[in-house]
């Protein structure tokens, strides 16, 4: 796939300067901070006037710019380990940290390719437990059981 | 200075400081060697675990890890031709065909000897020159460090290479608009939350540096088919061949270690030049002073041109520390990361560091020098087996770098919300990465965001609410005005340039 990299960052960039330039307007502000010459809404309205005028400039600096090969990326992938990530964050509190993480690891390793059953157990499973234990137990470090855990008495 | 330098003695030789040492060395080795993960993103891996340590442990582990990362990222740079981060690029140069020769435990060698020279170089001249520097800038204003901030960002702008200036500038103003989420400290008025209480206190530094250094790196090297073949090579480095050097190999490279150590700690000293311009500096300046006949030999497994790089990107790497012991600002990515985590520990690096915590910045300043040591008399004769942990298979390997990188950011927030903002910023650090927009800039502006912010208030109210501390006081000025060569250098040049050379066109069309 070909993209004109330095004018879709450029529009991508110019439409994030004049979002964030609009939420600056949104900023409450106090009574008599009129008078004030540095109040919060100061510096986010500087930079969403350079991010646009930096925007502007990459725009026009890329004119002529030849559209450019994207490097053959296995999105597939990315896009599945990105799911796993969002799942954990979801099931952390809700399993506990145990159950999560050793689910989150041999799903990981399964995700890419590895079906070695020993492998498979031996780095999840007992190496969470391991890391647990030294977070529990040896730095003193509080972790929720989880709700599942919790509702079962544990 | 001396009382200093003991303090900072006594501190890093204590057993648990020294097993820090070793530890960082090893970690960060193994780290800077897995293709895609360079120093940044070893130092930021290491975060969570230095909040469990007292400030000098920590900062300590973390500088033992940034040497470590970058002598890994050699080691992969000369094995397998995958240089672990930018500012070893150059080595592979010529560490490669040494090792494509059977020579690879002479060159591994021989860039562990250099980047001993160039750390034990760096290291004597940031004891001279930081406390003196220190000295100095206690008598800066808020409207001095306000300068050197924006000095700093478009400095780092201004090295980002020809094309990428204004990249590297969006970048830094992405930083600082990301640092103006939250609470703004002056007022408490809440900027940017959108109602959501997860956001009062803004975004999280390690949050930030993790999604962006770990997580991006990480989910990009798995996308990239062709780290898969950079695994293969390191199952195919199976023999090193001898590390000695001969005595007339020594004297050959000696003076080049020297003189590259010297420039890399220089160009390490400015503000967003780094390692990476420091490698490449001394490599063609050692290629320019060589004979017609040594000149040939660079690119094709020249002992020089390997020494050369490795010398001044660790003289370099102690060089950035400088700006950022000294003044609170950082030099490079990595400092920045550095500076984030001493921020977190309560403690502000700059001119107040060497008075309020001696005990930190010395022993930054000496661990630096034992880094190199241990570098030196361990991880040199154990890189055979170091290389080996490499031959982990992926499917194990990357699940575990995720699984540390969000647990890090867990373990410090308690907030499994994190981990969703964290995937969030890991996509958008990867589009911007395909988009060529590095992504350095963007973590320095987000710390210095704050910083700026309050030293422009202080200023302004100082100065009856007038800019023009810009110009009227000697020292903002000079260093407004650098900020402004940074910026504007370099396009000036070019446009003068392309100038004379379309007069000189003119000229030769008008007599013909």
């Amino acid at each position: 796939m070909t993209i004109a990299k330095n004018r879709i960052g450029g529009l991508i960039f110019l439409a994030l300067s004049l979002g964030y330039g609009y939420s600056t307007t949104l900023i409450p502000m106090y009574p008599g901070d009129e008078y004030e010459i540095f109040t919060a809404k100061t510096l986010p309205a500087v930079l969403a006037i350079i991010g646009v005028f930096l925007s502007l400039a990459l725009l026009i600096s890329s004119r002529d710019e030849q559209k450019s090969e994207l490097p053959k990326l296995d999105w597939t992938i990315a896009a599945k380990l990105m799911g796993l990530m969002v799942v954990y964050g979801l099931v952390l509190e809700t399993l506990g940290f145990l159950i999560a993480t050793t689910l989150f690891l041999l799903c990981g390793y399964w995700l890419l390719g590895e079906r070695r059953k020993m492998l498979l157990f031996f780095c999840s499973l007992p190496l969470v437990t391991v890391f647990w234990y030294g977070l529990t137990q040896l730095l003193d470090i509080y972790l929720a059981p989880g709700a599942v855990l919790q509702w079962m008495g544990v | 200075m001396w009382e200093g330098v003991y303090i900072g003695v006594t501190t890093a030789v204590m057993p648990f400081n020294l097993l820090m040492l070793f530890v960082g060395c090893f970690a960060g080795t193994f780290i800077g060697m897995l293709p895609g993960l360079g120093p940044v993103s070893a130092v930021a891996l290491m975060i969570p675990v230095t909040y469990g340590l007292d400030p000098s442990s920590g900062i300590i582990l973390m500088a033992g890890v940034y040497y470590g990362a970058v002598f890994g990222a050699s080691t992969s740079s000369i094995l397998i031709n995958a240089p672990g981060c930018s500012a070893t690029v150059v080595t592979a140069f010529d560490g490669y065909p040494m090792a494509q020769r059977g020579q690879a435990g002479k060159a591994l060698a021989l860039a562990a000897y250099s980047s001993f020279v160039g750390g034990t170089i760096g290291a004597i001249f940031l004891i001279f020159f930081a406390p003196m520097l220190a000295t100095v800038s206690l008598s800066f204003q808020s409207s001095d460090y306000f300068a050197l901030m924006v000095l700093g960002l478009t400095a780092v702008a201004a090295f980002a290479g020809k094309g990428n200036i204004l990249k590297a500038l969006m970048m830094c103003v992405l930083g600082l608009m990301l640092s103006t989420v939250g609470t703004d400290r002056s007022n408490g008025v809440e900027r940017f939350t959108f109602g959501s209480i997860e956001f009062i206190d803004g975004l999280s530094f390690l949050l930030l540096a993790m999604a962006t250094f770990a997580l991006a790196e990480v989910v990009m090297s798995v996308m990239d088919k062709s780290t898969d073949a950079q695994q293969s090579k390191v199952n195919n480095t199976s023999s090193l061949g001898s590390m000695k050097l001969t005595k007339a190999e020594i004297k050959e490279v000696a003076p080049t270690m020297v003189r590259s150590s010297v420039l890399g700690f220089i160009v390490g000293v400015l503000p967003g030049a780094g390692a990476t311009i420091a490698a490449f500096l001394a490599y063609g300046i050692e290629r320019n002073l060589a004979s017609a006949k040594a000149k040939l030999g660079f690119g094709k497994g020249s002992l020089r041109g390997l020494a050369a790089p490795e010398s001044a990107n660790n003289a370099a790497s102690t060089g950035s520390f400088v700006p950022l012991l000294t003044l609170g600002i950082p030099g490079s990515g990595t400092t920045a990361v550095m500076l984030g985590a001493l921020i977190a520990y309560g403690i502000q690096p700059g001119p107040q560091l060497f008075i309020d915590h001696p005990d930190v910045f010395w022993s930054v300043i000496v661990s630096m020098y034992l880094g190199n040591v241990v570098l030196l008399i361990l991880n040199l004769p154990l890189i055979p087996y170091i290389a080996k942990l490499l031959e982990i298979p992926r499917p194990i390997l990357i699940p575990l770098i995720l699984f540390f990188s969000l647990t890090g950011v867990y373990l410090v927030s308690f907030n499994a919300f994190d981990i969703q903002v964290m995937v969030i910023i890991c996509i958008a650090a990867i589009g911007l990465k395909l988009l060529d927009f590095p992504l350095a800039p963007m973590l320095l502006g987000f710390i210095l965001g704050g910083m700026l912010e309050d030293n422009l208030r202080r200023a302004l109210l100082i100065n009856d609410e007038s800019l023009s501390f810009m110009w009227e006081r000697p020292l903002t000025a000079v260093i407004m005005a650098l900020a402004m060569l940074a910026l504007f250098g370099q396009p000036l040049l070019n446009f003068i340039r392309n100038r004379v050379g379309q007069r000189k066109e003119q000229d030769v069309f008008d007599s013909e």
